[in-house]
């Protein structure tokens, strides 16, 4: 029991920057645009997350500095992708490059250096309940943040009338347009707020999960973000769930490096197979090829890939 | 056909980018000609430099040039890196097995590396044909697993005897590296191979309907179908034939410039020929000379650290931002915002 109880603390502390960015991730491609720099973004976020609290001595400043650089980030892509009409894959894919190396040069001075933590906070009577007190209400408020983030960016994405706006801008621009929807502001304003909550997942990482800094802080945590929000279907909740998942197989990973070296090296690049089979599954659903699938598995794997990701808004929209 | 006003403009554009990688590197408190002339003594000074620069030449060009029949396709073959990795492979399973003494390894190398290289582009083709499986996510996805089975092969199999750790393979025997002039390092074989295959593929695009119809495949897909040939067909090909050339770069990696299978074996290098083609915008004659240019500021900056004291991640910011700033500058009409200024300042 204790084992179990130990084992889900980690995980639930570990996936925290993951939760975070991966439904970030998830409201830029409801609203069409594949922010393809998440790798670079998270890298660079965390860099400035962890100098704009080393440099002030308060965490949050560091939080507030990454959100702001992820937040600028995302709206130089979408800014290219809806104002200039570049390829928003091109924008994503170079600022991918250019991030990480900019993490790589500015933040040598940075590197295995001390500054401010994150504590613990229990929550009152809540943390004092046996297990689940333990598991849930003893953790830091980056981690409570990452656990209420999950239902209300569902709640926002499937309840609000501006989810709405984004997941029609997302599917079909040119009919949400003629609803008198501003697709133009809406993928905008989703991208941002993505690429806002792909920073403050940098920052988690070097502030909390992974304290400190060291050259390649994050490397491919950005890519298995793209992975898990396929994985996840578009939907906040099974994301958080491949997220929680992939938090397990890193501490599976961490254990079984004492058994076999070649198990723990590859266990962390499992997401991405699963992704592809993922993708091919959905693809079969809709086309109503496989019949009679069980219908919790449609549930469970089933998806629907915003139609327009990845595309240019047509020229029509103005 | 050459249009002067268009080719003023593109000059233009080309010093403005250079302008702004110059204010970068001001920024970050560098003297732009310190960082060049370096650069420049570091990968062309002398000449072992050059040769190491030819090099990392080889693979960069290579995979730049896979990517051109890719991206006429108008495919994103993220790939790439995946390809290279496997080509490795393929190399190594040569140069390790019973045949790795014997002076034909090399070339059943570039066949093996074709091979595994080709396959793991084909299966990124039929995700996208039969699976409907964006390209992007299928080739993220492949590059992972072909980094997985390195990992595995060098931890696993083909650790290297006695210890198993992730530095890689045993090197090497003699016969199995890439064959070159004499005593000197001067990679023959791969610089001719790498002329044959850039001019294989001039033809292919100047002269022949498969270059035209994979064109036609990027530009519509729908109105290929309408002229009567499947771009399903042409594709699978442009994926296949990316594959093959990409698994040569991973040979020349393999066994030119490493002499044996380590985990990063791609040395990124597929990443960044996607933003030489980028640059080039699918021009032949432009990558050739891009790529080199961009082996030479990596070799160069391995200088850097050494005169300057700077990290080389100062060449991928280089690298990076001329690519952004070239692509955001393609998108900005110069001539107009010229005009407004001009007007201003007179009317000042």
């Amino acid at each position: 029991m204790i084992l179990l109880e130990n084992t889900l603390v980690t995980v639930i502390s570990l996936s925290t920057p993951l939760i975070i960015a991966v439904i970030g991730e998830t409201i830029s491609e409801k609203g069409g645009v594949i922010n393809l720099s998440a790798e670079g973004t998270i890298m660079i976020c965390a860099l400035f997350g962890f100098i704009g609290a080393y440099e002030t001595d308060f965490a949050v400043v560091g939080f507030l500095c990454a959100m702001v650089l992820g937040a600028g980030i995302s709206f130089f892509i979408s800014y290219c992708d809806i104002n200039l009409r570049m390829d928003q894959i091109a924008v994503g894919f170079v600022l991918t490059i250019l991030c990480i190396n900019l993490s790589n040069f500015l933040g040598q001075d940075y590197v295995r250096i001390n500054g401010p933590l994150i504590t613990k906070f229990s929550i009152p009577f809540l943390s004092d309940i046996p297990f689940f007190g333990s598991v849930l209400f003893n953790h830091s408020l980056i981690t409570y943040l990452s656990i209420v983030l999950i239902p209300l960016s569902w709640l926002f994405l499937n309840k609000t009338s501006y989810g709405l706006a984004i997941r029609a801008s997302g599917e079909n621009p040119s009919s949400a347009s003629s609803r008198g929807i501003n697709v133009k502001r809406m993928r905008l304003l989703s991208c941002v707020m993505g690429g806002s909550l792909l920073g403050l997942a940098g920052a988690s990482f070097s502030l909390y999960t992974k304290y400190g800094w060291s050259e390649g802080h994050t490397t491919n945590y950005g890519w298995i973000v793209l992975a898990i929000v396929i994985f996840g279907g578009w939907n906040p909740f099974r994301a958080a769930v491949g997220a929680y998942s992939f938090g397990l197989l890193q501490v599976l990973a961490i254990k079984a490096q004492s058994v076999t070296l070649a198990l723990s090296q590859i266990l962390p690049l499992l997401p991405f197979p699963l992704m592809i089979f993922i993708l091919i599954f959905i693809q079969y659903i809709n086309r109503d090829e496989i019949k009679n699938v069980p219908k919790w598995i449609v549930a469970i794997l089933g998806g629907n890939q915003p139609q327009s990701l990845g595309k240019k808004l047509p020229e029509e929209i103005k | 056909m050459l249009n002067l006003n268009n080719l003023l403009l593109q000059v233009i554009r080309l010093l403005l980018t250079f302008v702004i990688i110059f204010l970068t590197l001001i920024i970050f408190g560098v003297s732009p000609f310190d960082v060049f002339e370096s650069i420049l003594y570091g990968s062309l000074g002398s000449y072992s430099k050059f040769i190491r620069t030819l090099i990392v030449w080889t693979p960069l060009c290579l995979s730049a040039l896979a990517l051109i029949y890719t991206f006429s396709a108008g495919m994103w073959n993220i790939g790439i890196e995946g390809q290279i990795i496997m080509g490795a492979v393929g190399a190594t399973f040569v140069a390790r097995s019973f045949l790795g003494d014997d002076l034909i390894s090399p070339y059943l190398q570039i066949l093996m590396a074709m091979f595994f290289g080709g396959f793991w582009g084909l299966i990124c083709a039929i995700l996208k044909i039969k699976g409907k499986v964006h390209e992007i996510f299928s080739g993220l996805g492949l590059d992972f697993v072909a980094s997985g089975i390195v990992i595995y092969l060098i931890i696993g199999p083909w650790k290297r005897a006695g210890i198993a750790s992730t530095s890689g393979t045993d090197i090497f025997h003699k016969a199995s590296w890439v064959p070159t002039v004499g005593d000197s390092n001067f990679p023959i074989f791969l610089i001719i191979l790498v002329l044959f295959l850039y001019i294989f593929s001039l033809i292919i695009f100047r002269y022949t309907s498969l270059g035209i119809r994979l064109k036609a495949t990027g530009i519509n897909t729908f109105a290929t179908n309408r002229f009567n040939f499947s771009s399903e067909k042409y594709i699978v090909f442009s994926f296949l034939i990316a594959g093959a050339i990409a698994g040569i770069a991973g040979f020349s990696q393999s066994s030119g410039a490493y002499h044996k299978l380590v985990p990063s074996v791609s040395g990124g290098f597929g990443f960044l020929s996607i933003l030489i083609v980028l640059i080039c915008s699918r021009n032949i004659y432009f990558t050739f000379i891009v790529s080199f240019l961009f082996a030479a500021l990596i070799v160069g900056g391995s200088q850097l650290q050494i005169k300057l004291g700077l990290d080389h991640s100062l060449i991928g910011i280089i690298q990076a931002t001329f690519v952004l700033s070239w692509l955001v500058l393609q998108k900005i009409e110069i001539e107009k915002i010229t005009y407004k200024q001009i007007s201003k300042m007179f009317a000042k």
